[in-house]
């Protein structure tokens, strides 16, 4: 009786053994499980913060490079990431707020160098640094950036000339409510 | 006799709790690491990549007798010792330009992200320009521009630090 009940418990025992041993190798299983899961998904968050970053680029490129935007071949052949002064100018002036610009909630261009902090207007115009083109009530994306050359033509007592400047095109796109 | 197995399988056991334990902290520190979403950085590389094509582009106040050079033109002009209209030097233009420029575009300051910059200009592969400021920290984003004019090759690096 008694070594049939010391038995039994040697079988609890091995039971109880075998079953901690289990659940501590299959969480062992899960952990590496994990682990390998999450090295997948930092690589599929650095490629989407890459694509994201790229997106932004080809995004401000885009806009810099539009025809609205993009100095063409008036400033001695093709430049890029160049942006005609008077035609954003004119194109501040034409845009509504309810207006769809590439699905733009804000777009903006600052002068860097040399930096002046004035709105531009038509009668401040070239001497100001601060062109609003759109800018809609509504949430927005943060801000998305490139710097770009601002050219306009220029004239002093003899000659006229190209005169281009640094500046930074700054975009933000509407929140998407989801 | 069986006390003896009973107590060696316990040992055993607790052994293998503890490097279960002890692989588990690992993975999960490792897995916390991982699992952070990563930070957008404060400098893009297509920043400083679109910021010396457009420095290059930028019209300085250097004139020659057909027109006011750009800073590409001034690398050049500076290289080949050019002189600009009314006897100014074109590399002391080239370089003051320069310094502002990268100085504004590239705010240094304590609330700034930007810790630094280093700008430099090769030609041939030799150090022609250095312009540095702030400190070199570990993390940075730089791009570089080459270009060739009349049979010379000119590089223009710049390492933004944050």
């Amino acid at each position: 009786m008694v070594r049939g009940i010391r038995r039994n418990r040697s079988g609890q025992m091995k039971i109880q053994q075998m079953t901690f041993m289990l659940v501590a190798v299959a969480f062992l299983f899960i952990l590496v499980g994990m682990f390998f899961l999450s090295i997948r998904l930092y690589n599929l968050k650095k490629t989407a913060t890459n694509l994201e970053e790229k997106n932004a680029m080809l995004l401000v490129s885009k806009l810099a490079d539009s025809p609205e935007f993009s100095c063409g071949n008036s400033f001695g052949g093709s430049k890029t990431s160049c942006v005609d002064f008077d035609k954003i100018l004119a194109l501040k002036y034409q845009v509504d707020e309810d207006d769809e610009l590439w699905g733009m909630a804000k777009i903006e261009l600052r002068k860097i160098y040399p930096e002046k902090d004035i709105e531009c207007t038509e009668t401040n115009y070239p001497n100001c640094g601060i062109v609003t083109i759109l800018e809609k009530d509504v949430n927005t994306q943060p801000a998305m950036s490139n710097f770009v050359s601002l050219c306009r033509k220029e004239a002093d007592e003899s000659k006229i000339y190209d005169k281009c400047e640094l500046a930074r095109l700054i975009v933000s796109a509407e929140e998407k409510n989801t | 006799m069986n006390k003896i197995i009973g107590k060696k399988a316990q040992e055993e056991m607790v052994g293998f709790v503890v490097i279960v334990v002890v692989v588990s902290v690992i993975l999960l520190v490792l897995l916390g690491f991982l699992l952070r979403s990563p930070e957008k950085s404060a400098v893009e590389n297509y920043e400083v990549e679109s910021f010396i094509l457009s420095a290059l582009q930028y019209t300085s106040d250097c004139e020659n007798q057909l027109e006011f050079l750009s800073i590409e033109d001034l690398i050049v002009a500076c290289e080949r010792k050019e002189m600009c209209l009314e006897e100014k030097d074109s590399c002391e233009i080239l370089n003051d330009t320069l310094k502002d420029m990268v100085k504004d575009a590239w705010n240094i300051n304590k609330q700034s992200a930007v810790k630094g910059y280093n700008l430099e200009i090769k030609v041939e592969g030799e150090e022609k320009l250095i312009l540095k400021e702030g400190n070199e920290t570990s993390n940075y984003k730089g791009a570089f521009q080459d270009f060739a004019k009349r049979g010379t090759e000119y590089i223009v690096y710049l390492n933004v630090y944050y």
